[in-house]
């Protein structure tokens, strides 16, 4: 399916306003995952695919882990570490 | 009935948190222990000086969390509690404040206990990141906590708060592989 990802912190400004259209092939958020990363490897910085592996998935109201189901909408947010506070 | 908790995100262009109003929204003729957490912007950070931080917020699972963090809290210390809970978005100046979380229960142990817990989760399971600006021009976004660890919801917040304590934003994270099989 098509996803629509949203960056943030230190991964803005990789992709024009933030965001990025990808094909996944499969339904869960671990293909998100590897469709992300084989999308970073030939358009990011090494220091921005390194931080991607500790990245999480989201949707706007919770935090999705890699065994999940993609969210029907296709809408995703993509969170590195935080640091709030 | 209204939520005996108040979640929040400011724009810092538009507005500047504001402790007082915290104060006043955890107050309550039954309670006798209100605590006050205020994270303001320091000069220096690991040695460098800092003119100012930019916090980003992926703002509407922030708020959620909040809630969550809030409700947590509830379960934690009891159903006698208010919990503000408000951070700060944009780009803040050396004694701006970031974060105000303040508590108000019966007495000071669950006050403490909750103020605790609730700063603890904002800093460490939240979806906020910033951006420490330098006096020599230079930019860095902070290492920080992959929510790929956050706690689930169900631990109890004196858990967290025990675990936090020895976890402070000062030291190079070790950062965890989330990707599992595409690691």
């Amino acid at each position: 399916m098509q996803v629509e990802l949203e960056l943030f912190g230190a991964l803005r400004g990789l992709e024009a306003e933030d965001r990025l259209q990808l094909a996944v092939e499969g339904a869960l958020i671990t293909d998100a995952r590897a469709a992300l990363q084989t999308h970073a490897i030939g358009h990011w910085p090494q220091a921005a695919q390194a931080l991607l592996r500790s990245c999480a998935f989201a949707t706007a109201s919770e935090i999705l882990r890699d065994p999940q189901p993609l969210p029907a909408d296709g809408k995703l947010a993509v969170l590195p570490p935080v640091s709030g506070g | 009935m209204d939520s005996p908790h108040f979640v929040h995100v400011a724009e810092r262009a538009v507005e500047a948190l504001d402790p007082a109003a915290a104060l006043e929204f955890v107050s309550d003729p039954g309670f006798g222990g209100i605590t006050m957490f205020v994270g303001r912007i320091r000069e220096l950070n690991h040695g460098r000086r800092v003119t100012g931080i930019s916090y980003d917020l992926f703002r509407p699972l922030a708020l959620a969390r909040f809630a969550e963090i809030a409700e947590q809290a509830q379960r934690d210390v009891g159903p006698a509690l208010k919990l503000y809970i408000a951070h700060a978005m944009g780009r803040l100046a050396v004694g701006d404040i970031a974060v105000v979380i303040a508590a108000g229960t019966p007495h000071r142990d669950e006050a403490f206990r909750a103020c605790r817990a609730a700063i603890e989760a904002v800093k460490h399971a939240t979806p906020i990141w910033k951006q420490e600006h330098f006096e020599d021009g230079d930019s860095a976004w902070s290492e920080g906590c992959s929510l790929c660890d956050a706690p689930a919801a169900n631990v109890p917040a004196t858990d967290v708060a025990a675990h936090d304590a020895e976890h402070e934003h000062e030291h190079e994270h070790e950062q965890r592989d989330c990707g599992g099989a595409h690691a």
